[in-house]
């Protein structure tokens, strides 16, 4: 478990984002996992053993999102891949979230919630690195992108995200809405 | 020449991520300078990122670790899947076994034992014939005892050959000087 403590809130954080429920999202890490250490004898070590783990997982995710499609009525599925296309529709001025803010439960709640409601894609560049802090060239290669599309995929859930939040949470870090009601400002 | 919102929104991310050009950058500064709208569109994406690196964010629950570390034990006590425990140390001892080798020049200069060697530019490392302890070694260890014989990391990992601790030591000196 050492090996993986590095890695297992990215895993996680992927598993939980693109689940219905806390128990499928236990579910997938522990499919992942069990998955990376039969598979151990496919190891190259050209990738980190992380960066292997984190891809076993993706597969697992995106495999059940195949089987569940009903997931997929929660995210935004079909947003042109063009940061060109993109115009904020908010100009809110947010303010810096204070770090106690994130001690709440409900805060939590809501960045998974948000996090949950935007497309796969955008979702795994966001997580690979601005969740995991790895680096584009990284993110791209564990996606198995180019550089430019990890970009814009990422240029893209911030933005998004940003449109989501901005909105709810405000100065001193109190919630305006609950994280049952989290709203897509561009539907 | 200023720059617009339009192409401030287009390359906002690259401006966070440092991607920009000093020129480009400080085109951007510019703009934000004077364009509060802008600038709550980067505040706010700053704040995103800030926000989810949060360790405490989308944070595993102990409960949920307890469990995947029992789930894993299990696969890993039963003697018939005992080769994912030696998979394990393999893939935990891989980065440390290529981290050697970036030393591996320096070490070799001061060796004082040339049949303890590793071949030059080969990638090997050396493993005693007589000895029982399995262990590997890189070049010049003094804890190298009997006639070396010299295998690639992989085939050591796989034949269940450990680093040596001495070797990885002076590894760590010498990478910091």
């Amino acid at each position: 478990m050492a090996l993986v403590r590095p890695y297992q809130r990215t895993v996680y954080a992927m598993a939980l984002s693109s689940s219905r429920n806390k128990e499928d999202a236990e579910d997938i890490v522990q499919s992942a996992l069990l998955k990376a250490l039969s598979r151990l004898s496919q190891f190259r070590r050209e990738s980190m053993f992380g960066t292997w783990l984190v891809q076993i997982t993706i597969n697992e995710v995106r495999m059940r999102r195949r089987k569940d499609r009903r997931i997929e009525m929660f995210s935004l599925g079909h947003t042109p891949e063009d940061k060109t296309n993109y115009v904020p529709k908010d100009f809110q001025d947010w303010r810096e979230i204070p770090s106690e803010a994130l001690e709440r439960i409900e805060i939590r709640e809501t960045l998974l919630k948000a996090l949950a409601s935007i497309a796969e894609r955008y979702r795994e560049a966001f997580v690979l690195r601005d969740v995991h802090d790895l680096s584009i060239a990284d993110t791209a290669t564990i996606l198995g992108i180019s550089r430019g599309a990890v970009k814009t995929r990422l240029h893209r859930a911030r933005l998004m995200l940003r449109e989501i939040l901005a909105p709810g949470l405000s100065e001193n870090g109190r919630l305006a809405w609950s994280a049952r009601e989290v709203q897509k400002p561009w539907e | 020449m200023g720059i617009s919102c339009e192409e401030v929104w287009h390359d906002l991310s690259d401006y966070i991520d440092g991607e920009l050009n000093s020129n480009q950058h400080a085109l951007f500064d510019a703009h934000f300078a004077g364009c509060p709208h802008c600038r709550a569109v980067l505040d706010g994406a700053r704040n995103v990122i800030h926000l989810y690196r949060d360790e405490r964010v989308l944070a595993m629950p102990a409960a949920v670790e307890e469990r995947l570390q029992e789930t894993l034990r299990e696969h890993t006590r039963s003697p018939r899947r005992s080769f994912l425990a030696w998979g394990l140390a393999a893939a935990a001892a891989l980065p440390l076994a290529f981290g050697l080798f970036s030393i591996l020049p320096r070490l070799k200069r001061r060796s004082s034992s040339p049949q303890r060697d590793v071949p030059p530019g080969t990638g090997l490392v050396a493993v005693s014939q007589d000895e029982k302890i399995k262990v590997f070694h890189i070049a010049g260890c003094a804890k190298l005892e009997g006639k070396p014989k010299f295998i690639s990391v992989e085939e050591a990992l796989h034949d269940g050959y450990t680093p040596c601790p001495y070797c990885i030591g002076k590894a760590r000196q010498e990478k910091n000087g």
